[in-house]
């Protein structure tokens, strides 16, 4: 097998998987909703307000749903023992995790299509499409970076609390561009936003030979 | 005497002489005064933080090419080094900014002060992770990846006056926009903030070494692998 049907197989298991245990994905949308719930009681909101802080709450949703589902890739492994035996195969460590890497980026583009509408009926603001093709853009090199520290994290006494310390600072850029994104200078931001997805795919694929090779 | 006290004791003239060329010998800036002369400090250790967490990446990257535990060490010891200068620069340009920037967290973003603090961030979950990885092995290799990974963001503080409009000002050093008498007043402070940091990450790194013949004392079969490792390296 080559190595992208590998990863394409790893991904379809886990999507798979979630899609018989239905356990990460409703949990996540039911989080997406009830994150637009306080945005609504916790910020004073009114027509023109809402649409000054909503490119914001959409960032910090999607940073801390990201946070649940690259998580959840490598700590179910965990718990059913199950990653030293799909590290056995001759798919090769790299292959794993760019297969886990892309389910768990379909996971929260998933979770994400309940939230661009979801920000259009509890605020009232529809996003333009450069900022959901910046979402989407981000979404991939996030997942890139997350699920590296998140099957670092899993190996560590302290994973819950490892990975937001790891996978924050780092994701901070694609904030910085996303939200550039979504205030005009659409073109140039979603050009960084690709460059900053190479990068950061390519740094954690070399990477994550070191992180899953025991 | 061994050379670390030497080393140690080498510090006190030059940062003695630092102080001097930086408080007495530099001329008061004509625009800024006095808080001015926080930048021969800020500076050189803002250098010495970029030459910590260079040394984090190099050993970081020899340790997962050849499994040396001294490059591992060296990694080990030179990541708090660099979190230390980090800080004091930080808190240096904070200070500067206040009356200067007329500065307010709240109303102001800057992109260096955004990335440093991001910077600071990264090291201090590289220690995490040694702290909370089963030590050994594990610990070190998993380490060695957010080392790596980390230094990511070392070109991005440095480069972020060129990549963002930032109230952050341009580099003088390089352009040769320094008065000379400021540029040898600075010249003494790096070549003692460099010595005190050179100083910090050899004493951490024999620290770090003692203890491991320590450990391997208490377990034998453990000193087999350090020897053997040693011996390779």
């Amino acid at each position: 097998m080559t190595f992208a049907a590998c990863a394409l197989a790893v991904a379809r298991k886990d999507l798979v998987s979630e899609w018989r245990s239905r356990e990460v994905l409703p949990a996540l949308a039911q989080f997406v909703l009830l994150a637009l719930v306080v945005t609504l009681f916790a910020f004073d909101l009114d027509s023109a307000s809402a649409g000054r802080i909503a490119p914001g709450v959409v960032w910090l949703v999607v940073l801390f749903a990201g946070l649940v589902a690259f998580g959840r890739a490598f700590a179910a492994e965990k718990e059913q023992a199950s990653l030293e035996a799909l590290l056995m195969t001759p798919a090769g460590p790299v292959a794993v995790f760019a297969g886990k890497a892309l389910a768990a980026a379909a996971i929260l583009l998933a979770c994400e299509a309940v939230l661009v509408p979801g920000v259009s009926v509890f605020l009232g603001v529809s996003l333009p499409a450069p900022a959901i093709a910046a979402i989407a853009l981000a979404t991939l090199g996030m997942a890139a970076l997350g699920c590296l520290f998140s099957a670092l994290a899993v190996q560590t006494r302290a994973r819950e609390l490892l990975l937001p310390v790891l996978a924050l600072p780092l994701w901070i850029p694609f904030v910085v561009y996303g939200a550039a994104a979504l205030t005009g200078r659409g073109p140039q931001a979603l050009a960084n936003l690709l460059a900053l997805d190479i990068l950061v795919v390519v740094v954690a694929g070399l990477a994550a030979r070191f992180v899953l090779d025991e | 005497m061994n050379k670390l006290r030497i080393a140690a004791l080498l510090c006190v003239p030059a940062l003695a002489a630092a102080a001097y060329m930086d408080f007495v010998f530099a001329p008061e800036d004509e625009l800024q005064g006095v808080v001015q002369r926080i930048f021969y400090l800020h500076v050189s250790s803002a250098i010495a933080a970029y030459a910590c967490f260079a040394m984090v990446l190099g050993g970081s990257v020899v340790y997962l090419w050849r499994e040396s535990p001294a490059a591992d060490r060296l990694a080990r010891a030179a990541a708090p080094a660099g979190l230390v200068f980090t800080t004091v620069t930080f808190v240096m340009g904070m200070i500067w900014a206040k009356p200067i920037w007329n500065w307010d967290p709240s109303k102001t973003w800057d992109a260096r002060l955004t990335s440093t603090a991001v910077l600071w961030a990264v090291y201090a979950g590289y220690l995490l992770v040694r702290r909370f990885a089963p030590p050994g092995r594990t610990a070190a290799r998993l380490a060695a990846v957010v080392g790596i990974v980390g230094f990511i963001d070392v070109p991005v503080v440095h480069f972020s006056v060129q990549w963002w409009r930032t109230l952050h000002p341009q580099p003088v050093i390089e352009t040769g926009a320094l008065p000379a008498s400021m540029l040898e007043a600075w010249l003494v402070t790096l070549v003692a903030v460099l010595l005190l940091a050179g100083t910090l990450v050899a004493t951490r790194y024999a620290t770090e070494r003692n203890r491991e013949l320590a450990e391997a004392r208490r377990e034998p079969h453990e000193l087999v692998r350090l020897e053997s490792a040693a011996g390779t390296s």
